[in-house]
This record gives C-alpha cells, sequence and structure tokens, in this order.
C-alpha cells in the first residue's frame, strides 16, 4: 500500500507539481450493487477530482478513493446522506508522503564510507557495488577489485582480492549469491570482505593467513538474478538468460557446471528451477569463474556459499562414489561446524551433497574437487525454513558472524596442510 | 502473547520431511531439538519413526515450555499425504490452550484493512508485529496443504503469504482466503496455493485449497490416492 501511495502520488508531484495537504484517503464499503452504482455516479463528478485508487466493482470489494482537500466535505456529506459505510485510511496524504520520503532517504543513504555503511540491512546490487569501491579505496595495500566478466545482460562481474603480496600465492575463493535469492549471502560475504580488512593485522590467526595465501570473494555471483530479485520477482533462483526454443528464462548456475553436466540431479526443462542449461559452462556466470580458476592454477581452498538449511557439504552431489579425500573433508566440515556452532548455538549438519541434502549434478564443489581443489565445501546458511529465503534482516549480522568461524577452520587448515 | 494453534511438523529434522502431523498440536513451535528415526521396510512401504521436542511458537522470557512427542509417519507406494499416529505429552494444557486460542480469535476479529496485505514477510523478512497472527494463521492452513503434498521426495515450507483475499469475521468464525508461496525443496520450486480456511476456536478447522501443480514428467493423471488412507479428521480446532 505505502508503494502504491509513494508512487502513484509522486509522480502527481513530480509532474503537476502538486502538493497533497489535507487530501484523505476512504475505504467505503458498497453493500449492495445499489450502492455501488452510487459511488460509480461520485466517480463521474469530474470537478471533485477524484482519484480512485481501488475503484468501484462488486459489492464486499472495499473501494479507496484519494479525496482533494477542497472535495472532502461533499464527499462525506454525499456518502452519509446515502447509507455509504466508509473509513479514513489516511489523515492527510501529504504528512504520510513527507514521512515517506524520511524513511527512503535514511535507509537508501548512500555509505560515504564502509564504516558508515549498514550491515545489517539488504542492499541492492548498486549499493554493494559502491561498497566494494569505497573498500578498496580504503585499504589500497590489501583490496583490490577484478572484473572476471560480464552477466548475460551485461552487468559487470567483480571479484575482490585480498592479497598482501606475494606472486600468484596460494588462495582461497569463497562466493556467495550464486542463486540470487538467497540474500542473506550476499549480505555475509559484504560482511566478510568487511571483516577481513578489520581483523588482518589485529587476529594473529588471521593475519597469518593472509601473510601467506590470498583470498578472493566474489560477493554478487548471479548480478542479473540480482537485480530482478529487486525490481520484480524476490524469489528468483536462476540467470536471467534466453533459452532458444522456450519462453523461459534462465539456468540453473549450480547445475551448469562440468561435472556430472546433465545426469540425475538436475532438470533438462528450461522452465525449471534445476534447468542445467544447453551444455556445460553455457552460463557467463559460470564460465568466468572456471575461466579464472583455470587461468590462476593455485587455488587451493574453493567455498561456494548458499542458503537456506544451515549445511556444510563436501563432494560429491552427483554421485554416491565418496571423494578420496573424504575422511579428511569431514573432518574439517566437522571442526568447521562445531566453531559455528560456538558463536550462538546454530546447529549445522554436515555430510556430503548427495547424502545431505539430495542428488544434484553439474555443481560447483563437484567441478572444482575435480579440478583439484581439495578442499571444496558449500555452505546452506540460515534459517531451516521458518523464514527460508526471507530471512529478517537482523539476522544478517550474526549468520555472517558465525559463518566466518567456519570459514576461518576452513582457512587454516588449508594454510596448515599444503598441497 | 497471543500464542497462536498450529499445525506441527513444519520444521523437523530434514532427513524426514514430513508436512503436518494429524493431530494438530496447539500453541507448539516446531524446532526439534533431538530426534532419532529407523527406517523399516524400506520398499513400497516407507516407515519413520520419530522422536522430537517441541517449543512454544512465540515463547515468552522465562516461560519455555518443551513438549515430547513421538510419532510414526508411513508412506505407501510413494503416495503423498502420508498416514501418521503421534502422541506428545507435556504440552500446554487443554484449558489454557482454549483460553489462548480464544484471545487469538479475538484478536484476529477486530483487524481490518486486511486485503491491502501482501507479502509476509517482506524482501528484507519482515513481519509488521500486528500482522503477525495473520501469518501464523497462514501458516496453520499451510500446513495442512503441505501435509496433503508431501512424500519421501517432495517437502515443502511456506516461503510467503502473497496476499490477502478475504477476511471475513461479520460470522462467528474467521473466514480468511488467501495466497501463499510453497517451496518444494527438492526440485527447488516456487508454488503458488491459494488457500481458504473457516476457523472458530474450539471447532475443526476447514481447509480447502488450489495450488499450481508443479510439472514432472511422471505425472499420473486420474485420481491421485493418498498413503493415508481415511480422511483425517482436524480435530481440537
Amino acid at each position: 500500500m505505502q508503494g502504491l501511495l509513494i508512487l502513484s502520488v509522486l509522480l502527481g508531484a513530480v509532474l503537476g507539481k502538486e502538493d497533497f495537504v489535507g487530501h484523505q484517503v476512504l475505504r467505503i464499503s458498497a453493500a449492495d450493487e445499489a450502492q455501488v452504482q452510487m459511488v460509480k455516479e461520485l466517480e463521474d463528478l469530474e470537478h471533485l477530482q477524484l482519484d480512485f485508487w481501488r475503484g468501484p466493482a462488486q459489492p464486499g470489494s472495499p473501494i479507496d478513493v484519494r479525496v482533494p482537500f477542497p472535495s472532502i466535505q461533499a464527499v462525506k456529506v454525499f456518502l452519509e446522506a446515502h447509507g455509504l459505510r466508509y473509513t479514513i485510511m489516511i489523515e492527510d496524504v501529504q504528512s504520510l508522503l513527507d514521512d515517506e520520503q524520511e524513511q527512503m532517504l535514511a535507509s537508501r543513504s548512500w555509505a560515504r564510507s564502509t564504516n558508515t555503511f549498514n550491515y545489517a540491512t539488504y542492499h541492492t546490487l548498486e549499493e554493494i557495488y559502491d561498497f566494494m569501491d569505497l573498500l578498496a579505496a580504503e585499504h589500497p595495500q590489501l583490496v583490490s577489485k577484478l572484473q572476471i566478466g560480464s552477466s548475460y545482460e551485461g552487468r559487470p562481474i567483480y571479484v575482490l582480492k585480498f592479497s598482501t603480496g606475494g606472486n600468484n600465492r596460494p588462495a582461497i575463493w569463497i562466493d556467495t549469491g550464486i542463486h540470487s535469492r538467497e540474500w542473506v549471502t550476499q549480505a555475509s560475504g559484504v560482511w566478510f570482505a568487511k571483516k577481513i580488512t578489520q581483523d588482518y593485522g589485529q587476529d594473529p590467526a588471521f593475519t597469518a593467513i593472509l601473510d601467506n595465501m590470498d583470498i578472493f570473494l566474489e560477493i554478487v555471483t548471479n548480478p542479473d538474478g540480482f537485480a530482478f530479485t529487486h525490481s520484480k520477482n524476490r524469489m528468483w533462483r536462476k540467470t536471467r538468460s534466453l533459452t532458444s526454443g522456450s519462453t523461459c528464462i534462465g539456468v540453473d548456475p549450480n547445475r551448469n557446471w562440468d561435472a556430472g553436466f546433465g545426469k540425475a540431479g538436475a532438470s533438462s526443462n528450461p522452465c525449471s528451477e534445476t534447468y542445467h542449461g544447453k551444455f556445460a559452462n553455457s552460463e557467463v556466470e559460470v564460465k568466468s569463474i572456471v575461466d579464472f580458476v583455470k587461468d590462476h592454477r593455485n587455488i587451493k581452498a574453493f567455498i561456494s556459499i548458499h542458503s537456506y538449511s544451515q549445511l556444510l557439504l563436501y563432494p560429491f552431489g552427483y554421485k554416491r562414489e565418496s571423494p578420496a579425500d573424504k575422511d579428511e573433508l569431514d573432518q574439517v566440515a566437522k571442526s568447521a561446524v562445531e566453531a559455528l556452532t560456538s558463536l550462538y548455538g546454530t546447529k549445522f549438519k554436515y555430510g556430503s551433497i548427495i547424502t545431505t541434502i539430495y542428488q544434484a549434478s553439474g555443481g560447483t564443489i563437484d567441478w572444482t574437487y575435480n579440478q583439484g581443489i581439495k578442499y571444496s565445501f558449500t555452505f546452506e546458511l540460515r534459517d531451516t525454513g521458518r523464514y527460508g529465503f526471507l530471512l529478517p534482516a537482523s539476522q544478517i549480522i550474526p549468520t555472517a558472524q558465525e559463518t566466518w568461524l567456519a570459514l576461518l577452520t576452513i582457512m587454516e587448515h588449508t594454510l596448515n596442510h599444503p598441497y | 502473547m497471543l500464542i497462536p494453534p498450529i499445525n506441527c511438523s513444519l520444521l523437523l529434522p530434514r532427513a524426514v520431511k514430513i508436512a503436518a502431523v494429524s493431530c494438530l498440536l496447539y500453541t507448539v513451535g516446531c524446532h526439534s531439538r533431538t530426534f532419532c528415526f529407523r527406517l523399516i521396510n524400506q520398499k513400497k512401504e516407507y516407515k519413520v519413526d520419530l522422536v522430537f521436542t517441541t517449543e512454544l511458537y512465540n515463547p515468552e522470557e522465562g516461560k519455555e515450555h518443551l513438549g515430547k512427542c513421538s510419532a510414526r509417519v508411513f508412506f505407501r507406494n510413494e503416495k503423498p499425504r502420508p498416514a501418521i499416529n503421534i502422541t506428545c505429552t507435556r504440552l500446554i494444557e487443554k484449558k489454557t490452550r482454549q483460553e489462548e486460542d480464544y484471545q487469538l480469535y479475538k484478536y484476529m476479529k477486530q483487524l481490518k484493512n486486511l486485503l491491502d496485505v501482501v507479502s509476509i514477510p517482506d524482501s528484507h523478512g519482515h513481519i509488521d508485529p500486528s500482522l503477525r497472527p495473520i501469518w501464523d494463521l497462514a501458516f496453520l492452513g499451510s500446513s495442512y496443504v503441505m501435509w496433503e503434498k508431501t512424500t519421501q521426495f517432495l517437502h515443502y515450507y511456506m516461503a510467503q503469504l502473497s496476499s490477502v483475499k478475504q477476511w471475513k469475521t461479520n460470522e462467528d468464525a474467521i473466514d480468511f482466503d488467501y495466497t501463499v508461496l510453497l517451496h518444494e525443496f527438492s526440485t527447488q520450486e516456487m508454488i503458488p496455493c491459494h488457500i481458504h480456511l473457516v476457523w472458530y476456536p474450539g471447532k475443526p478447522l476447514k481447509v480447502k485449497y488450489h495450488c499450481q501443480e508443479l510439472q514432472t514428467p511422471e505425472e499420473a493423471s486420474g485420481t491421485e490416492e493418498a498413503s493415508a488412507v481415511a480422511p483425517t479428521e482436524l480435530s481440537n480446532f
């Protein structure tokens, strides 16, 4: 309702320089057909300048109308004389507009620095990209922003590189937001980025990690999908690529990797949420990472972050056969989960993808593991279904904090077990 | 603090995804704390035994109350709507539950202007506290729907109350017509469902619904039988 108000009224304000002081919005209930007709007659009286937000339709359906100040008396007299019941939904449209403007400005204020950035709320793509630039500018020795490709719709795909020097050091890769509706993951990615800059030089264990390894962090792995979750459909999961021969849009980027591609555990139906695409790496969002990993050649841990379910998973998803390093991966997962749980008691389960969640083919970490990146893990962050993808913003920071402890465990293990 | 009646088991452990328990539990929040299960006869029949604890849906400080339940869930031939036998102990006593239901009912009766309600929670996961009971009631109706649709392979969560089509309280009962999005986990699909429920405390809950069906290649035409043979009476409401 608020959105409708802003849209219709602001448009009016912008175009006609109107103000809405004293305007009221009334909700009229028409009890029968005759009453509906009466309201329609009211609608015809042009001089009243009534603006119907919800027009007269059938008895029982509410009729919402914005009444300019000069017409209020006349309209109320009319309604009362004809026995039409009504309530005042909005006492003064202008003051509501003013409040709303204030609110919007307050929450959308562009942060001047990463210290004033609000980590406890969800952000738009532009805000996150802006954050990246701020962070890189504030820590030029530590942080650089790389563009690894462009999305289907032409948006830049950025990765933050955290490095204290060296030449192509062994590296940790972390990505968030590959499935765009999993908003707590991109939000956590933003928090991780800031955390890295805060803890380097302060926390000895983490400093040791970054003194010897690089970290690559891709916060918005699926920018087209993410933009779409803001503009049109909060529940969008896939990319936004067009599929020839189908009216349905998008490929599941976590079924598009070249590991058991097209096998059981993905769909060949373009309209499905788990559509694998026409061929492996068909999605530029996936191909960009594949090329990066292959060119780099020295990535030692690869962590892809999703929500929800509270799980820590290792390969495989496409086949039942255990990875050769199963025992070690299981141990690392166990320790990582213990670290995570230690903070707020959040319970996580862990295991291979196929035994813990479901069979899934063409998945990210199956491919990275097969490339030789031994420490390949996938997280499913909070919660377990109560809010699901619509996790309250108040849980962003606790989620990021606890997850960070698990990430540290994995990174430390990677540092201490070079291969 | 209003504690709504709730159809439990939605948040049961992932190993056994069961939509709803047939004896709808009052005033229970469904976070399973402990569970164990074993598979019996994993062929055409699929049985799971569960033990779990329950807590208040909206617990108040210092008033934690854990109930304990054991259930046997039974799928036949991979059909939906599992048969469930459940017993619970240490639930809040019936009289208290009924009182609290009635409080909730009174609160809901005076709610107005619900037809412009959309998207609860909103994109940011926020639910206006005054609208929380509406979401709870929507969840109650949804859990019945989810139970009817659950199979060994398909399990659901209520992702969002997407709109309120009708909210009538002029008769005695609460007449609530709404749409939700159900998230099916193994296919990751979002399924819109239109649900109509009628609730009066102490009377059986009535639920009618229509969901957009998943397109599966194996979808059989004709009447769909369920695993649970006899229609379950939603008593205690």
